[in-house]
């Protein structure tokens, strides 16, 4: 259970240490496609709570997630629409449920087992 | 199971690196000092103008001290001229003898000398006697002669009753009467000379005018004088048939 947190730190370790830089204007497709790797993280981790976790939706979940949101906020800022928002705005709500879900989870695990 | 948890674990510990390089990239970008500028086109052509305004006026500024700073320079050189110029006019006016003079010099009168033989009235008659031409009588030459003699020795400035002698002064008889330029003198005649007291009297003396003036009946009245006033040429002078010749320097 603690591999996830510790590849989590290895991963910030390496991003620190390669010493990357994402030039000014890819900088929000950057952000969106975190945004959509933690929102596949949580969604990963609720669904692994609800027992219903599967390694290949989760996978394609966060590649796809990633790169479709990245895809269409360069498409909106192609084509004049912030599609941008939109995908913030999703992604946001829905890892902010996800994060509700497991809250709600973990509690209830905890009282029963109280 | 666990062998399936196990990959489920690798998977997400997977995930997880790549997110957290991607947090790390993110991070390092957005922590880069690169202001990112968030001001809208319109504002920021505003502040160019703004910013162009100001610069212009600040030109401006500076091309108006710049003005003034020449203004000061030129004044002050301007001002120094003058100064100078004015220096040197008045030391030219001395030198022509267009001011008025004082100083130590000498003081010569030639009076008639006492004639310890004859009473006034025989003086008188002997005078008259003598001619109608006046054979005592002090002429022209005698008078230019003195000033010669006193300017040699160093006389800076000469007058001769009150007539100041200058460069284009002619001394002449004019039926019986000497005239200095224009303007008639009568004896008794006073010659003024500034200079070394000494060195005029000595010269004087050197000279034989005593005795030279004593022929004609005349006895010289010689004074030193601390401060002697010589006045200024008064007679108006016009500038004719004179060009200053002009050097190939000047031009």
């Amino acid at each position: 259970m603690w591999l996830p947190l510790i590849g989590l730190a290895l991963g910030i370790a390496v991003g620190l240490l390669l010493d990357w830089r994402v030039p000014q204007e890819y900088s929000s497709y950057l952000s969106i496609a975190l945004l959509a790797g933690l929102d596949t993280i949580f969604g990963g981790i609720r669904s692994y709570l609800e027992r219903t976790f599967n390694v290949r939706i989760f996978m394609s979940g966060f590649f796809f997630n990633t790169l479709f949101a990245a895809g269409l906020a360069f498409l909106g800022a192609f084509l004049g629409i912030d599609l941008y928002l939109a995908a913030i705005v999703a992604f946001g709500v829905r890892l902010f449920n996800n994060l509700a879900v497991i809250r709600r989870i973990i509690l209830s695990k905890w009282i029963n087992q109280g | 199971m666990l062998a399936k948890n196990r990959k489920i674990t690798l998977i997400l510990s997977l995930i997880s690196a790549i997110i957290g390089v991607m947090l790390a990239i993110q991070l390092k970008s957005n922590l880069q000092p690169v202001k990112s500028e968030s001001r809208s086109i319109a504002e920021l052509r505003a502040t160019l103008q703004k910013e162009l305004e100001k610069h212009k006026s600040l030109l401006a500024d500076i091309s108006k001290y710049n003005q003034l700073i020449y203004q000061y320079e030129t004044s002050l050189d301007e001002g120094e001229s003058i100064s100078v110029m004015k220096e040197e006019l008045a030391r030219t006016r001395k030198l022509a003898g267009l001011e008025s003079l004082e100083g130590a010099g000498a003081v010569v009168r030639i009076v008639d000398a006492p004639l310890p033989a004859n009473t006034a009235d025989s003086a008188l008659e002997s005078g008259q006697d003598a001619a109608g031409v006046y054979p005592n009588a002090v002429i022209d030459e005698d008078l230019r002669w003195l000033a010669n003699i006193l300017f040699a020795n160093g006389a800076k400035a000469v007058s001769i009753n009150g007539h100041r002698l200058i460069a284009t002064t002619a001394i002449r008889n004019v039926g019986e009467d000497i005239q200095i330029d224009t303007k008639t003198i009568k004896p008794p005649y006073e010659i003024r000379a500034l200079g070394d007291p000494e060195v005029l009297i000595s010269g004087m003396k050197l000279e034989g005018v005593e005795e030279n003036f004593k022929l004609t009946g005349k006895t010289l009245m010689i004074e030193k004088r601390d401060k002697l006033i010589i006045p200024a040429y008064n007679e108006t002078r016009v500038i004719q048939y004179m060009k200053p010749v002009k050097t190939k320097g000047e031009q």
